[in-house]
C-alpha cells in the first residue's frame, strides 16, 4: 500500500479525468511520479483572457493533502495574482500562518478540505476576477486598476500567445 | 492498467478542448475580423490544425507507454518543433564535447607516458621523469579527474539508471556547498595540503554526491506507485556498499589519528561518521517504505516510526557536530566549514523534536477530547475522510462541530493545526478544557451544545467573581427567561459521573488526565452531584503502596490535584454566575408580576426560587467537600509548583467562599 500523500493524489486523479470539470485537464506530468502535475486553464468566459488555454505546473509536497501544493503557469502570464515567474499567489495555495503580502483572512487558507479541482476552479475565478489589493505582480495591478484598455490588449495577446497564434 | 487509460483519457480530453477551442476562435475571429484581413483567421486555422494533428500523432506514437516523450510532449506545449529540434541538438553537441575532453585527455596522458617511457626506457627512471615535470603532472591530475567523472558515471548507471531532473538539480546545489566548504577546510590545513590530500576530499565528496543521491532515491519511494525489483536491488546493494565504504574510512581515520596524532584524517572521520548516519536513516526509511508498499491496508503507524527515526538520527548527528567543533576548536581553529551542516543538523533535530511532541499532544488530545464516531454518525454522513478520500470504516473519530476524521488523518493534521479541516473551529478552545475522556454515547449527542455554550461565560464572571453583586448584563441564551429548566446542560450523564465517583481521582493506566466532569454540568438542581474526588472511608483497610499512592507524590497525581482545584473554581464561577441569573431573573420576574396573569407567575416564580434555595444549599456543599482537598494541596511543597496564576485563582475562590459564609 502507498503512502498517503500518493493515495490522494491518485483519487484525485482518477476524479478529475472521469468527472473533468469544466475549463479543466489536470494529472501527473508522468505517472511514475504522482508529486508533479501538469494542467491546462481554459480562460474564464467574458473575461480578456477569454479562449486562452494556459499550461501550468503543480508541485506537491510530501505530505500532501496537509500543506497546500505550488502552482506556476509555464506559458507567460500578465495577471495582478501572478509574479512574473509564473508563480500563482492565491490564499487558498498558503499554509495558515504563512501570508507573503499580508492580505489574507485565515479563513480562506489551505487546509486538506481543498483539492487540485478547487485550487485550479479558484485560478479560474481569479483569472475573472483579479484581486487587486495583494498584488503579485505589481505592475499588472496598477495596470488593471487605472488602464484596463492597456490589460485588456495585453491578455489578448497573451490568450493568442497560448494559442500559438500569430499576433 | 488502469493508470494508463486514465491518461488516454486526460489526452482526449485536452485534444477536445483544443478542438473546441478552435472552432469557437474561429468564429469570433469570423465575426469580429470579417471585414479585415482575413490571412490571421486562417493561418491561425493551419496553426491549430497542424497542433492537433501532431498532438494525434504523437498520441498514435506512444501509445501511451513512453511516458518520458510524454513528458516532453505537455512540457513544450507552447513551443513549436523547431525548438524541440534545438534541443536535440544542443543536448548532442555537449554530449560530443564531452567526449571530446576525455579523448583529449587520454590522448594527452598516454602521449605523456609514452614520451617518458621512449626516453627512459625503464619502469622506474620514467615514473621518476613523470613525477619530476610539472606539465606531464597536471596531465596526469586531470586524467585521474576525468577518470573519476567515468567512474561516477559508471556506478550512476549501475546504481542509478537514469536521474530524474530534480536529482540533478539537487546534486549541483549542495556540490556546490560541499566544493565550497572543502576550499573552506583546505584553509586550516594548509601544512597538510598535498596531493593525497586533495585524493581525499575528491573520494570524499564523491561518495557524499552518492549518498544524496539514494537519499532523493529512497524519498521518491513515497512519490511513485510503481517500484521494480530492480529498485529495490539497487537501493540495497547501494545503501551496503555506502555503509561498507564509510565505516572502512572511519577505522581508517581512527587509526590514524591514534597512531600519528590529529590531523586532516580527523575532519575525515567525522565527514564519514555523519554520511554513516545518513545511510542508516536512509535504510531506516526504505526499510519503512518498502514494509508499507508491501502491505495490503494503510499502515498507520509509519508517520510515527518515522519521526522518531529523524528524532534519533537528528540527536546523533548534533552531538557528533558538537564533538567535532570541541576537538577541532581546541586541536586547530573554529572549523568554519562545518558551520553551516552543523546549523542545518541542529534545525532538523529542532524540527523533528518539535514534531515528536506536536505529535504526542496532538494524539493524546484525540484519545482524551474527542468521542469515537459511532456507526450511526458514519451512517448519517458521506463516510468518506474529507483528508485522505477514503472511506471510513474504524478509528474515526467527532469533533466539537460534528465533522468525522480518520484518527490518523486527524492527528497528523493536529500536528499542524488545532482547527477542525472543514469548518476551521478552534478544536482547543472550543470545549472547556478539562472535558474528559470519551463520553458515554448518551452524553455524546448533548456535547455539542454545551462546549459551544461553555466558553462564552466563564470569562466575564471570573473577574467579577470576588464582588458581592456584579454588574451584569442578563445573558439571553443562558437562561430563556419562563424557560428556567431549559438549560443547556448534559442532563443524562449526571447519574454516571454520580457513580463513578470514586474511581475519579485515580489517573488511569495510560497516564491519561483523570475524567473530570465537564465544569457545567452541574446543575443547581441537584447538589453534591459532583463532590471532587474523596479517598475511601476506610483508610486502614488500605496497603501502605496504596496509601502512598492515594497521598499522591508523583507528578501526575500532583497535576490531578492541580486540575481538580481548578475545575473546583470553575464550578464555584458557574454557580455564582447562575446565583447572579436567579437574581436577575427573580427581579425581573417581580418587576413584571404585576402585569402578567397568574400562570406566569406560578411557572415563573416557583422555580427560580426553588432552584435558588437547591443552589444555595449546594455551596456550602461544595465548599466543605472542597476544602479537604484544599488544605490537602497547599503544602508549601506543592504550592511552589503552582503558577502565580493558579494561586491568584485560589485565593480568588477562597475569598469568595469566606464571602458565602459570612452571607
Amino acid at each position: 500500500m502507498a503512502g498517503s500523500a500518493l493515495r490522494r493524489l491518485m483519487a484525485e486523479y482518477k476524479q478529475l479525468t472521469l468527472n473533468p470539470p469544466e475549463g479543466i485537464v489536470a494529472g501527473p506530468i508522468n505517472e511514475e511520479n504522482f508529486f508533479d502535475w501538469e494542467c491546462l486553464i481554459v480562460g474564464p468566459d467574458g473575461t480578456c483572457f477569454e479562449g486562452g488555454v494556459f499550461p501550468a505546473k503543480l508541485t506537491f509536497p510530501t505530505d500532501y493533502p496537509l500543506s497546500p501544493p505550488k502552482m506556476q503557469f509555464t506559458c507567460e502570464m500578465f495577471h495582478p495574482n501572478i509574479y512574473s515567474d509564473g508563480r500563482v499567489c492565491i490564499s487558498i495555495l498558503h499554509a495558515p500562518g504563512d501570508d507573503p503580502l499580508g492580505y489574507e483572512s485565515s479563513a480562506e487558507r489551505w487546509s486538506p478540505v481543498q483539492s487540485v479541482e478547487k485550487i485550479l476552479l479558484s485560478v479560474i475565478s481569479m483569472l475573472a476576477e483579479p484581486n487587486d489589493e495583494s498584488g503579485a505582480n505589481i505592475d499588472a495591478a496598477k495596470m488593471w486598476r487605472d488602464n484596463r484598455a492597456e490589460f485588456d490588449r495585453i491578455a489578448t495577446r497573451i490568450v493568442r500567445k497560448s494559442l500559438n497564434i500569430p499576433l | 492498467m488502469e493508470l494508463k487509460s486514465l491518461s488516454e483519457r486526460k489526452r482526449r480530453t485536452f485534444l477536445r478542448y483544443l478542438d473546441r477551442l478552435g472552432k469557437a476562435k474561429d468564429e469570433d475571429d469570423g465575426e469580429a475580423e470579417s471585414g479585415e484581413t482575413k490571412r490571421k483567421p486562417t493561418n491561425w486555422m493551419e496553426e491549430a490544425e497542424k497542433r492537433l494533428e501532431l498532438l494525434k500523432l504523437r498520441v498514435e506514437k506512444d501509445g501511451g507507454d513512453d511516458d518520458d516523450k510524454d513528458d516532453d510532449d505537455w512540457d513544450d506545449f507552447g513551443s513549436s518543433d523547431e525548438d524541440l529540434s534545438d534541443i536535440e541538438i544542443n543536448e548532442k553537441q555537449s554530449k560530443m564535447r564531452i567526449e571530446l575532453v576525455i579523448l583529449g585527455s587520454l590522448v594527452l596522458s598516454t602521449s605523456v607516458v609514452g614520451n617518458a617511457y621512449y626516453q627512459k626506457k625503464q619502469f622506474y627512471p620514467s615514473v621518476v621523469h613523470i613525477t619530476k615535470s610539472n606539465p606531464s603532472m597536471m596531465v596526469m591530475y586531470i586524467q585521474a579527474l576525468v577518470i573519476v567523472v567515468l567512474l561516477g558515471k559508471l556506478m550512476k548507471k549501475i546504481f542509478f539508471g537514469q536521474l530524474r531532473a530534480a536529482e540533478v538539480e539537487h546534486l549541483i546545489d549542495r556540490s556546490w556547498y560541499a566544493i565550497t566548504e572543502t576550499c573552506l577546510a583546505f584553509t586550516v590545513f594548509r601544512e597538510d595540503f598535498s596531493t593525497k590530500f586533495v585524493a581525499l576530499f575528491t573520494v570524499l565528496l564523491f561518495l557524499k554526491a552518492f549518498h544524496w543521491l539514494v537519499e532523493d532515491r529512497v524519498d521518491y519511494m513515497e512519490r511513485s506507485p510503481i517500484i521494480s525489483w530492480l529498485f529495490h536491488f539497487r537501493v540495497t546493494s547501494l545503501l551496503l556498499v555506502l555503509g561498507v565504504l564509510d565505516w572502512h574510512f572511519i577505522q581508517v581515520a581512527y587509526y590514524a589519528t591514534l597512531t600519528q596524532g590529529a590531523s586532516v584524517q580527523l575532519v575525515f572521520g567525522f565527514e564519514y561518521a555523519i554520511l554513516l548516519t545518513m545511510v542508516a536513516m536512509v535504510t531506516v526509511k526504505y526499510a519503512l517504505h518498502t514494509y508499507d508498499i508491501n502491505r495490503e491496508n494503510p499502515w498507520e503507524d509509519k508517520a510515527v516510526f518515522l519521526l522518531y527515526a529523524e528524532l534519533a538520527i537528528g540527536f546523533i548527528k548534533v552531538i557528533l557536530y558538537m564533538m567535532f567543533m570541541l576537538i577541532m576548536i581546541r586541536v586547530y581553529t573554529l572549523p568554519l566549514f562545518a558551520v553551516r551542516p552543523m546549523y542545518l543538523a541542529m534545525r532538523s533535530f529542532k524540527k523533528a523534536l518539535s514534531d515528536v511532541i506536536l505529535s504526542r499532544r496532538a494524539i493524546r488530545n484525540l484519545n482524551t477530547l474527542y468521542p469515537d464516531a459511532t456507526a450511526e454518525d458514519l451512517a448519517n454522513t458521506d463516510n468518506v475522510c474529507i483528508i485522505c478520500r477514503e472511506e471510513m470504516v474504524t478509528g474515526a473519530k467527532k469533533l466539537p462541530c460534528n465533522h468525522i476524521f480518520h484518527a490518523t488523518c486527524l492527528r497528523s493534521w493536529f500536528q499542524r493545526q488545532q482547527t477542525c479541516p472543514t469548518c476551521r473551529l478552534e478544536v482547543l478552545r472550543a470545549p472547556g478544557n478539562p472535558i474528559g475522556n470519551p463520553a458515554p454515547p448518551a452524553a455524546a449527542n448533548v456535547r455539542p451544545p454545551q462546549q459551544q455554550a461553555a466558553p462564552s461565560p466563564p470569562p466575564p464572571q471570573a473577574a467579577n467573581a470576588p464582588q458581592a453583586v456584579p454588574v451584569q448584563p442578563p445573558l439571553p441564551p443562558f437562561i430563556p427567561p419562563h424557560h428556567p429548566f431549559n438549560f443547556p446542560f448534559p442532563m443524562p450523564n449526571i447519574p454516571q459521573q454520580a457513580g463513578a465517583n470514586d474511581v475519579r481521582y485515580v489517573p488511569d493506566a495510560n497516564g491519561q488526565r483523570p475524567v473530570m466532569p465537564p465544569p457545567f454540568s452541574l446543575p443547581p438542581f441537584m447538589p453534591f452531584v459532583v463532590p471532587p474526588p474523596r479517598p475511601p472511608a476506610n483508610l486502614g483497610a488500605l496497603s501502605d503502596a496504596e496509601l502512598r499512592a492515594m497521598e499522591g507524590q508523583e507528578r501526575r497525581h500532583l497535576e490531578a490535584r492541580i486540575r481538580v482545584l481548578r475545575d473546583i473554581q470553575t464550578l464555584l464561577d458557574a454557580a455564582v454566575l447562575q446565583m447572579n441569573q436567579y437574581g436577575i431573573l427573580v427581579a425581573r420576574l417581580e418587576h413584571e408580576s404585576n402585569n402578567n396573569t397568574e400562570t406566569v407567575r406560578s411557572t415563573g416564580e416557583e422555580a427560580p426560587v426553588a432552584s435558588g434555595q437547591q443552589a444555595e444549599e449546594q455551596q456550602p456543599g461544595v465548599s466543605a467537600t472542597s476544602s479537604p482537598v484544599e488544605n490537602e494541596v497547599l503544602t508549601p511543597e506543592e504550592e511552589t509548583n503552582l503558577s502565580d496564576q493558579e494561586r491568584l485563582r485560589r485565593r480568588r475562590v477562597q475569598r469568595f467562599m469566606n464571602g458565602g459564609e459570612q452571607n
